[in-house]
Parts: structure tokens; C-alpha cells; sequence
């Protein structure tokens, strides 16, 4: 009897826990990482938060066609190719590692976890960023979303200085430069819009106040 | 005669590979080294027995095992959290059957299975001031052998000097000394001295030099013993090799590189390995620690309470929790900020200096022991290839095989390899092998690369701190932040040396015991 009562009492907790650590619930995110994808969170962080350290992006609650995307993107030698591009370089082994299943499992695990939001560390004026974000809108969406259609990544909940990075990667020709990279070709020319240093610091900026929603 | 056209630019040149050791002893100096290569502070912990004091170690490299190891013996309750599925950290030796567990690229060691057959993938050297590291093998009772690393007979290879040949060290050391002690020899009654030197002492200093670069009685340097023997010597006369052109020694880069290496206290013949191994003292101190070791555990949280630790972590998919009266973190610098936790600002900020370093090695099981055919018993070759290094073994000469170290890579040397597959690595390394050995290429039976800026749960190796980052941090980050201690080689002012990490370990105990004992004079005195 004694038993049952705590086991019930223990169940109970244990959904109040589950309450606590539901959607959204910045930092809470008690969830397990599969065992052969426990090498994504040693280079993205617990619970993928992102580590600036080794230049490894925040992934947390990232849009699993958006995971998948950038993987394949990694595996077709889309990205992380290009001599100058050394956390892309460092990355593009473990893509390459991966079976297919591997792939879907970890497009649905980085879905699932969740981290605070990125912190700030680019200072730009929003304001311009704001204006100038208008023309990322159409791939990227109104509130940084992203859009699947047209392969344009979610960039709400990016860590700012991958952002930036990412940006500089196109403008260099780091990136983008596959011929069968349509989406990069295009991500690549659009970087050029951004004419100055400024430019870029404040978009990034401004993509930096856009709340990631998650599924 | 073969001093021509010398420039000052070239004098200086010369003077500074001769004056390499005073430079290093300096830098040493300057860096602290020094003074702390006496006696290893005897550990002194007080004991605790029957009051429940427990300790969280992060990382089962060799601080930590240090830690486990000390505090288990002073009474604490110890459990080790260690993320990967290794005991040791940096610590590798691989043999047959080994993984190898670089992200992405894993490989497995495909040495013959017999013990003499391995590669030190980590450490790999003790010399004899690292008295520490000495000090654990004599209690764990872990044999030692002597490691041969500067060795005359090996070569110094430079594919735009000496027509691309390897030359014996031997030869270049004794060449760089004739000259430059010939140049002395002829300065010193140029009144360059006069005001410094009595004439006796100026006859002094010429026997000086006259014996340092064996020049003839003149005072020319026509050549030395010292330099090897081409040919006879035992029942012919010997023939000497013939000096090289001076320019020709001035503008290669062996003087910048490995002349004066085995002049440096860390390099210093005679070194020290561990006999079958160095994970030698990583088996001892698992056999000697009674404490529960967690291997696979991957730490989530770390968090000061206000009279402890709380660390949450991940073990065999299940979310685990301990509290301890202290915790000890050996867990990269570099892997911190993305483990929430509720440090100071300024905690973080000083791990974030710390730059992440990466070095490389490969090794290659040889079909047998050529170099023993050419008078190489041990030592390094150097070589102005990416491989930077050739390492002999010291041991087991004669014996069928023998392991190579192919390459050995620094910083961004390291990251040319790391962008290689594991067999791009070997070929390449083997190109450049073949061109201070012809024939190397064909005796690889096997090889293996460690990549450290790619290991597993590692993603570093040989942490660089800038000036800046010393002067803002050093103080802060051996300091603990509550009950936390950073430990590690990344905590001192030798990283990638395990003396480091024994010293950075010896540290935080005696903070933490001072911190005891200074807990347990305040309740005496409440009382």
C-alpha cells in the first residue's frame, strides 16, 4: 500500500517535472540524445545550445527539414569544402559519417531540444538592420521562420556571430559555389547586397531580436 | 678555409643558434618553470574519515585520476564522471584493435597484436625535472625506461638545403660549432676584447673555443671527429666528412628548430617513457582507485549550491544527479559555457581566453627496424616537411618491427592534417617519410593519426594562453568559483605535459584542504 502511494506520488512528480520542462521551457530541456548522435552536443553544447568556442552554431529546436537540409547540404560538399572555411572543414567529416537513418534521427533530435535563447554579442543598429532585413524576407520569412520551399533557413534562435559568419562565408565565395547549389547560388549573390561591414552587423543584429518559435 | 662573405646578419644568426640554451633557460625562467622543478610538495591532506565528505571528479584524464586518487586516500567519498568511454584523457596508447575516435572518422588500430608493438598517441616523454609524474610512478610502482630524443646519428632533412639530403646531426652540430669558434678564435686578438680581456684570458678563451669547435692548432676549422666518420676508423685511418659551406649551414633552418631542442629542460636527454607504454600510469592509478569511475557519462549541469556542487549528467540514457561537498573539472575550458551553469561572468569569460590548441601525430608499424641499419638507435629526425618529426624507438632493438612516429603536427600544421581522411593523412606522411628514408613507403605495415582538435569529447590538445589572457585570468581561473575547481594541464603554465596536469591537480588539493582545515578551526573556535 505504502508502495503504491509513492509510486503514485512519485508519478506525479515526475509530470509536474515534465510540466516544468515542456516546450519552451528555456533551459529545462531534459531530454536524452540518442547514443550515436551524442556527438553533435560535444561540439553544440548541451542540449545544442551552441558553443562559441568552437564556432559550433546553437541548433537547439532548429525545423527538422532545416537539419536535414544543411546535413545534406554538408554531405553533397555544398558547405565545408572550401579551404578557408574551417569550422565548416571540421563539421563536414561527421556529416559524411552519417547514414540516412542517422540523418532523419538527428533532423528529429535537434527538432526536439530546446536552449535559451542565444546571447547577444553583436552590436548593430536594429533599426537599419530592420530595413535592411526587408530583403531577406521572402526566403527567410517576415519573422525569420525561414521558409521551406524555397530552402531559406529559419534564422530565429541562430547564435548572432554565425549569422555574421555565414554571411561573410557567402560574400567570400566560401559557400555558395557548388554548381548544383541553387539555393547557395542565390543566398550568395543576395549576401553582395550587403555592401558594407555595417550592413552586416546591423541585420545580424536585428535578426538577433527575432524569437525563434519552435514546433 | 670556408668562411666567406659572412654577413653580420648572418654572424648574429649563428651566435643565436649558439646561444639557443641561454635564451630557453631564460624563457623558463621568466615563465616560472624553474623554481618549481625541486621537490614535489608533499600532499599533506587532512584526513576526513567518518564525516561524509564527498567529491565530484569531471574527466578521468591524469588530473583527475591525481584527484580521485589523493582524496579517496584522505576519506572523501570520490565519484569520477568521465564523458567518453576511455579512462586516461590524453593519456593514449594504441595497440592492435584500438579505436581511434575522431569525430566523423573513426578508425581502428591495425598494429600487430603483440605488446611491443604500440604508439604513444599523447604523451609521450618524462624528463627528469617533471618530478611529479615521476614521483606517481615510483609509488604506483610503474616501470621506467630511458627515452633516447636527441640523437646524433639522426638526421636533420631539409628539401631546399643540402641538395634536398638528409644530413646527421652529428655533422651539422659540429660543422655550426667550428665556425662560430673559428670566428671567435680570429675576433679575439682583433682588439674586439682588449678592454674586457686580459692577454691571458684571451689565451684562455682560445683554447676554449679551440676545444668547443675542435679546430686545428691555427685555430681553423677544417673539420671534426665529431661530425661522424665516413669511412674506416677501425683497421683503415678514418676519413672525416668535409666541412659544409658555412652559408649553406646559415641558411638552412635546423638552428631555428631542433638544434638546441634537447637544450631545453622538457627535451633534455636523458628522458624518460613508461615500459610498455605511457597509459602505464593510467592502468596503476585505476588499479590503485577504489572509487567509482563512470565512464560514458556526459555532463549536463554543473552548479554551485550553497555548500556544494550539483552536477546533473547523462549515463546510459537515463538523466543522473550527484551532489558533492566539492567538485574537481578537468572537462576541456572550451566545452564550459555550453554546460549551463551559474558561474561568475568573469569565470566564463577567463575559460573562453583560454585558446584551444591541436596537435597531431601519426604512427606507422614498420616491417622492420631499417633505421637500425643506418646507425639510428632512437632520437628525432627533423624535417622541413609537414611532418615536422620522424621519432626512432629506443627500445626493443634488433626486435623483428618496430613503431614510428610519422608526423608530428602544431597548431596550424595540425589543421592541414586534420582537413585530410585518415588515409590521405598516412599517404601524405609517407611521401615525406620516403624522402629522408627512400624505401620507407614499403615498410608501413599499418598506421594510425590522432588528430586532437578532432577527438572525441577532446576537441583540443595543448591550450594556448596570450599574454593578455594570463594577465587577466590566470589568477582567477586557479582560484575555484565556489566549490569548483578548474584543473588540468589548460591550468598551468605547462599544457600538453602531464606534469602540468599533476601540478594544476596538486594545486586545487591543497586549496581545498587549506579551505578544510580553515572550515574546521572556525567550528572548533565556535565552540
Amino acid at each position: 500500500m505504502r508502495v503504491g502511494v509513492l509510486k503514485s506520488l512519485m508519478k506525479m512528480m515526475m509530470f509536474t517535472m515534465l510540466l516544468a520542462s515542456g516546450h519552451g521551457a528555456a533551459g529545462k530541456d531534459k531530454s536524452i540524445p540518442p547514443e550515436d548522435l551524442v556527438y553533435c552536443t560535444v561540439c553544440h553544447g548541451v542540449n545544442l545550445m551552441g558553443n562559441a568556442l568552437l564556432k559550433a552554431p546553437r541548433l537547439s529546436g532548429m525545423a527538422s527539414w532545416n537539419v536535414k537540409y544543411q546535413l545534406q547540404s554538408f554531405r553533397n560538399r555544398w558547405r565545408g569544402v572550401h579551404e578557408y572555411d574551417l569550422a565548416g572543414l571540421e563539421m563536414m567529416p561527421m556529416a559524411m559519417s552519417l547514414t540516412e537513418k542517422q540523418v532523419d534521427d538527428a533532423a528529429a533530435f535537434v527538432a526536439s531540444t530546446r536552449s535559451p535563447a542565444p546571447p547577444k554579442t553583436i552590436k548593430g543598429n536594429v533599426v537599419q538592420g530592420k530595413m535592411l532585413y526587408q530583403g531577406c524576407m521572402a526566403c527567410h520569412g517576415s519573422e525569420g521562420q525561414g521558409n521551406e520551399a524555397l530552402r531559406g533557413s529559419p534564422l530565429a534562435g541562430l547564435n548572432d556571430w554565425y549569422v555574421k559568419q555565414q554571411i561573410e562565408n557567402y560574400q567570400n565565395d566560401l559557400r555558395g559555389i557548388s554548381a548544383d547549389d541553387i539555393y547557395g547560388a542565390q543566398m550568395r549573390a543576395a549576401s553582395k547586397v550587403l555592401t558594407d561591414q555595417q550592413d552586416i552587423l546591423d541585420v545580424v543584429s536585428y535578426i538577433a531580436t527575432l524569437k525563434q518559435v519552435t514546433q | 678555409m670556408r668562411i666567406n662573405n659572412l654577413s653580420r646578419r648572418n654572424f648574429l644568426n649563428l651566435v643565436g643558434a649558439a646561444g639557443g640554451p641561454t635564451a630557453i633557460y631564460q624563457t623558463s625562467l621568466a615563465m616560472g618553470v624553474m623554481p618549481e622543478t625541486g621537490k614535489p610538495a608533499r600532499l599533506d591532506l587532512k584526513r576526513v574519515d567518518g564525516q561524509k565528505k564527498s567529491v565530484l571528479v569531471l574527466g578521468a584524464g591524469i588530473s583527475g585520476l591525481t584527484v580521485a586518487y589523493e582524496l579517496e586516500r584522505a576519506g572523501y567519498k570520490v565519484t569520477v564522471l568521465e564523458a567518453s568511454k576511455r579512462i586516461g584523457g590524453r593519456n593514449l596508447t594504441l595497440r592492435h584493435g584500438d579505436e581511434i575516435d575522431e569525430l566523423g572518422q573513426k578508425q581502428v588500430c591495425e598494429f600487430d597484436d603483440d605488446p611491443k608493438i604500440y604508439f604513444n598517441a599523447g604523451p609521450a616523454r618524462i624528463p627528469g625535472h617533471h618530478r611529479r609524474v615521476l614521483q606517481y610512478c615510483k609509488t604506483l610502482k610503474v616501470p621506467l625506461q630511458i627515452k633516447t630524443n636527441f640523437s646524433r646519428p639522426a638526421y636533420t632533412h631539409d628539401t631546399d638545403h643540402f641538395g634536398g639530403e638528409p644530413v646527421r646531426v652529428s655533422k651539422y652540430v659540429a660543422d655550426a660549432r667550428g665556425f662560430l669558434s673559428e670566428l671567435l678564435y680570429k675576433a679575439v686578438d682583433k682588439n674586439t676584447f682588449d678592454e674586457r680581456l686580459s692577454g691571458e684570458e684571451i689565451e684562455k678563451l682560445r683554447e676554449f673555443v679551440k676545444n668547443y669547435g675542435d679546430l686545428k692548432a691555427d685555430g681553423t676549422y677544417q673539420g671534426t671527429i665529431r661530425g661522424g666518420i665516413k669511412s674506416g676508423g677501425m683497421v683503415k685511418p678514418a676519413e672525416l666528412y668535409e666541412p659544409m659551406e658555412l652559408q649553406a649551414l646559415l641558411d638552412s633552418n635546423f638552428w631555428r628548430s631542433g638544434l638546441a631542442s634537447s637544450e631545453n629542460p622538457d627535451w633534455g636527454d636523458p628522458l624518460m617513457e613508461i615500459t610498455g607504454g605511457m597509459d602505464g600510469i593510467v592502468k596503476a592509478f585505476v588499479s590503485a582507485i577504489n572509487s567509482n569511475i563512470v565512464t560514458n557519462a556526459q555532463v549536463q549541469s554543473i552548479r554551485n549550491t550553497t555548500d556544494g556542487v550539483k552536477v546533473e549528467y547523462h549515463h546510459r540514457g537515463k538523466r543522473e544527479q550527484l551532489e558533492a561537498d566539492w567538485c574537481f573539472n578537468s572537462i576541456p575550458s572550451h566545452f564550459i559555457p555550453a554546460i549551463p551553469n551559474n558561474f561568475a561572468d568573469d569565470y566564463i569569460a577567463g575559460l573562453s581566453a583560454i585558446d584551444r590548441g591541436n596537435f597531431f601525430k601519426i604512427g606507422f608499424q614498420m616491417k622492420s627496424r631499417f633505421w637500425e641499419e643506418e646507425g639510428i638507435y632512437g632520437g628525432i629526425t627533423n624535417t622541413s616537411q609537414r611532418i615536422n618529426q620522424i621519432w626512432y624507438p629506443s627500445t626493443d632493438i634488433h626486435s623483428e618491427k618496430g613503431v614510428v612516429l610519422g608526423a608530428y603536427a602544431f597548431y596550424a600544421q595540425s589543421e592541414f592534417f586534420e582537413k585530410m581522411t585518415p588515409a590521405e593523412r598516412l599517404t601524405f606522411a609517407a611521401d615525406c617519410g620516403e624522402r629522408v628514408h627512400p624505401g620507407y613507403k614499403s615498410q608501413i605495415e599499418a598506421g594510425v593519426s590522432v588528430p586532437w582538435g578532432r577527438m572525441n569529447h577532446m576537441m583540443g590538445c595543448g591550450v594556448r594562453w596570450s599574454d593578455e589572457a594570463r594577465a587577466k585570468y590566470w589568477d582567477r581561473l586557479r582560484q575555484p568559483e565556489g566549490r569548483h575547481y578548474m584543473i588540468g594541464d589548460q591550468i598551468s603554465y605547462h599544457s600538453s605535459w602531464q606534469e602540468g596536469a599533476f601540478a594544476s591537480a596538486e594545486f586545487a588539493l591543497m586549496d581545498m584542504d587549506q579551505r578544510e582545515r580553515a572550515a574546521d578551526a572556525a567550528t572548533e573556535a565556535a565552540r
